[in-house]
């Protein structure tokens, strides 16, 4: 099980982030998720694994400096 | 410290006036010259049109110059202004102070907005801004005893170079005993030695007891301070301040606003960016992931090194506690390294604490030279602020002459045997401390990329052209850190800035990358009219844009228009209507920034800039100028040649291709220049037409004369 924006998630092996993007209904166009402390771009999302009992974040907005 | 000396020689008394509605309704004058210090009062008009902050800052540079007038010129002005929102505990963001002056790198306006206490105590004090002009053959300290009601000038001897020991003894001096009363604003040796001096503002630390900084790093304002014998300025307040102390016209609306985005913040950040445990740092790698993080003078976008320099890092080495550079900022994002031990220069091997770094400071003495090491880019940024120099402008002047020496256009004859080749981290620090003390090729790289490209040119012989497509400046400014080769917007967004390329104005690289929100050229013309309108309005309120999107609400994805994050504008109006009590609405935001925004790009075209051909930008901001370039990222840039342009592409080599993908983009960049002025009321040549400043309430006669001295007659 994993946490999406403090919801329980189902967690599978090998789940990548890109897998729960196409699970998840308001992922919308985020262009940066965060898993635990890491934060993932789009590029990578195909090739990041979750790990089980992950807190994930959807970053909707780069705001820049 | 002992050892040092504040003789008084001008003192002036002064009844503090009752703030009203986040206003003094007076300015400070101080002439270094003659040491006549005096209280001006606020016009309406100066708060009508001008509102405050970088408006009056503005607004008092105007009068102080004239359009002969250089940066080192008695008459040029150091202005700093809070603003009417300025010092606003309650609400995020609240305690900016905006510096103004001509600058040295550019020969126009510069300005810069900067946390730390000294605006707000200022306001406080009695003065909603400070004008200091003219120049003292000796070293002063100008000192604002807010709680005294006098301002005082004393010949200083015998004070510590560096800004952080000058603001920590000076702190001492001036505290009796209550620290957090005091905010030292002061630049330091490099400020003295180079054309990018900053100014360190100064804020108490109570938990870590001790002053921390921010800085107003670009331009050279450290630099112009410096030149007029000025110190330090120091404001003491009494740091009891509450939502009451602006007197705001509707106190309980104002706290109703304050707490709901003070609420969301803590809510929201943890979930989002986490501004308060890592600040800026969790840029780094996504601008890496996306290819914009700037390596090796802007050549590329990433490096599979990046990852060294990223928040996963600096999470592990920012010391954790509350980190607000205002009081009772939720954000809280301006963190430091404790027990950070240097390896060079006078600190060696002392542990000092370390105010950052930022983004643009990793990215600038980190990436764009080669280096990926944190430990050096702690190091290069702890010294250029205790020598009082623009991180920013330190990378991006090192890594062109990097740049220049990879390739041979500059040698160790010309860098007093600095091999100063790319990832050369002991040569990067050289080049910093050799800036402070005024010193062999640092005292070079010191005066910026402009002037570099000129001497490099007449006296090395090397091709100017070559110089001119890699030193990246416009308008005599160093880039912040961004690769905007992919973005259109963003090359708009620094070519047409008005200082110069400073991302403050317009970030619009990720709107226009990555969420594709702007593909033709009318909503790229509709972005730089904007958001550069909008964040322009924070500097007039003496605020930090951080709060309005680094944290967004929950729902701000399915807002008509996210990017924007109107919930958050909605409530910056009524913060405004309950402090001034001018009933405003988004739209009037908007209206306020215009105003100001189309002076300033006046006092551009007053002071020689600001027409068409000063919006430029080298070709490295907008495409690959080397062959090694292209190549490394040919699948991109062959399809666009052949799927966007319609180019046959079929046997012809990279250099052709180049020069090929050159004229388009060159030609897209005009296209936008045409698109914006249209959507700004100027003119093809980017001056502001006559009914613009009319509909701004900005035509004051010696307006409409220089622009009926440039041809602009209707
Ligand atoms: S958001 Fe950060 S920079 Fe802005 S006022 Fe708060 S602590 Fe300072």
């Amino acid at each position: 099980m994993i946490r999406v924006a403090g919801r329980e998630h189902p967690w599978r092996t090998g789940m990548t982030v890109a897998d729960l993007l196409r699970e998840t209904e308001d992922a919308h166009d985020c262009p940066v998720v965060r898993v635990n402390d890491h934060y993932i771009s789009r590029p990578n999302y195909e090739t990041t694994p979750i790990p089980d009992e992950a807190d994930v974040f959807f970053i909707t907005m780069i705001a820049g400096g | 410290m002992s050892g040092y000396d504040l003789k008084l020689v001008q003192t002036f008394k002064y009844q503090r006036p009752a703030i009203d509605k986040g206003y003094a309704h007076q300015t400070l004058y101080v002439d270094l010259s003659s040491l006549e210090i005096a209280a001006k009062p606020v016009t309406p008009t100066m708060k009508d049109v001008f509102i405050g902050g970088k408006g009056f800052d503005l607004w008092l540079l105007w009068n102080a110059v004239n359009p002969t007038t250089r940066w080192n010129d008695p008459e040029n002005a150091v202005c700093i202004a809070c603003g009417p929102l300025g010092g606003t505990p309650a609400y995020p963001g609240s305690g900016k102070s905006i510096a103004a002056t001509l600058s040295p790198l550019t020969g126009t306006v510069i300005d810069s907005n900067v946390g730390g206490y000294f605006g707000p105590y200022l306001k406080f004090s009695g003065f909603d801004a400070v004008e200091i002009q003219g120049k003292s053959e000796r070293e002063v300290i100008v000192y604002v005893d807010g709680i005294d009601q006098t301002v005082q000038v004393f010949a200083a001897t015998g004070l510590p170079e560096d800004a952080y020991q000058l603001s920590d003894v000076l702190t001492g001096h001036f505290a009796q005993g209550k620290p957090r009363n005091i905010s030292v604003v002061s630049a330091g040796p490099g400020a003295k030695n180079t054309f990018f001096g900053c100014l360190n503002f100064s804020w108490y630390d109570p938990k870590r007891q001790r002053a921390r900084y921010k800085q107003a790093g670009r331009g050279g304002v450290g630099t112009v301070f410096a030149d007029k014998g000025l110190k330090a300025l120091v404001a003491r307040w009494d740091a009891g301040i509450s939502v009451e102390t602006n007197q705001p016209a509707d106190r309980e609306r104002l706290k109703k606003v304050a707490k709901l985005h003070s609420k969301e913040i803590v809510e929201l950040d943890p979930k989002q960016n986490e501004m308060a445990r890592i600040g800026t740092t969790h840029i780094v790698t996504i601008m890496n992931d996306h290819d914009l993080l700037p390596t090796h003078n802007f050549r590329f976008g990433s490096h599979r090194e990046a990852p060294n320099l990223g928040q996963a890092v600096f999470r592990k080495l920012f010391d954790p506690g509350y980190d607000g550079c205002w009081m009772g900022c939720t954000v809280a994002c301006s963190h430091g390294v404790r027990d950070f031990t240097p390896l060079t220069g006078p600190y060696r091997g002392r542990k000092v604490f370390v105010d950052g770094p930022e983004y643009e400071t990793i990215a600038g003495c980190g990436s764009l030279l080669g280096i990926f090491d944190p430990h050096t880019v702690i190091e290069l940024n702890f010294y250029c602020d205790a020598y009082g120099l623009d991180t920013i402008s330190v990378g991006t002047s090192t890594a062109f002459a990097m740049e220049c020496f990879e390739l041979g256009l500059i040698t160790t004859a010309h860098t007093g045997g600095l091999q100063l080749y790319f990832g050369n981290r002991a040569a990067a620090l050289d080049i910093v401390h050799q800036m402070a003390r005024g010193e062999s090729f640092g005292r070079l790289v010191g005066q910026g990329v402009r002037r570099m490209k000129s001497i490099f040119a007449e006296e090395f012989g090397a091709d100017p052209r070559i110089l001119d497509d890699i030193g990246m400046e416009s308008k005599g400014l160093e880039f912040s850190e961004y690769v905007t080769k992919e973005s259109l917007a963003q090359q708009g967004g620094y070519g047409l800035a008005l200082k110069g390329p400073q991302h403050d104005e317009a970030w619009l690289i990720f709107l226009d990358m990555v969420h594709n929100l702007m593909p033709t050229f009318e909503k790229k013309a509709e972005a730089l009219h904007w958001f550069p309108m909008f964040r322009t309005w924070f500097s007039l309120c003496g605020l930090c844009k951080l709060p309005w999107n680094d944290i967004v609400p929950e729902d701000n994805k399915s807002t008509a228009e996210p990017a924007k994050v109107m919930k958050h504008v909605q409530w910056y109006a009524a913060y405004f209507s309950s402090v001034t009590g001018r009933e405003s609405a988004p739209d009037d935001l908007i209206r306020m920034s215009e105003a100001v925004y189309n002076f300033q790009r006046i006092f551009n075209l007053r002071m020689g800039l600001g027409r068409r051909e000063h919006d430029t930008l080298p070709y490295r901001a907008v495409g690959p100028v080397t062959d090694l370039e292209y190549e490394s990222r040919a699948e991109r840039y062959d399809k666009q040649l052949t799927d966007t342009h319609r180019v046959d592409i079929t046997g012809k080599g990279t250099a052709e291709k180049v020069a090929l993908l050159r004229t388009f983009r060159e030609q897209q960049y005009e296209t936008l220049k045409n698109a914006v002025y249209q959507r700004r009321g100027w003119t093809a040549d980017g001056i502001p037409t006559l009914s613009t400043v009319k509909r701004l309430g900005i035509d004051f006669p010696e307006v409409v004369a220089l622009l009926k001295a440039n041809g602009v007659t209707a």
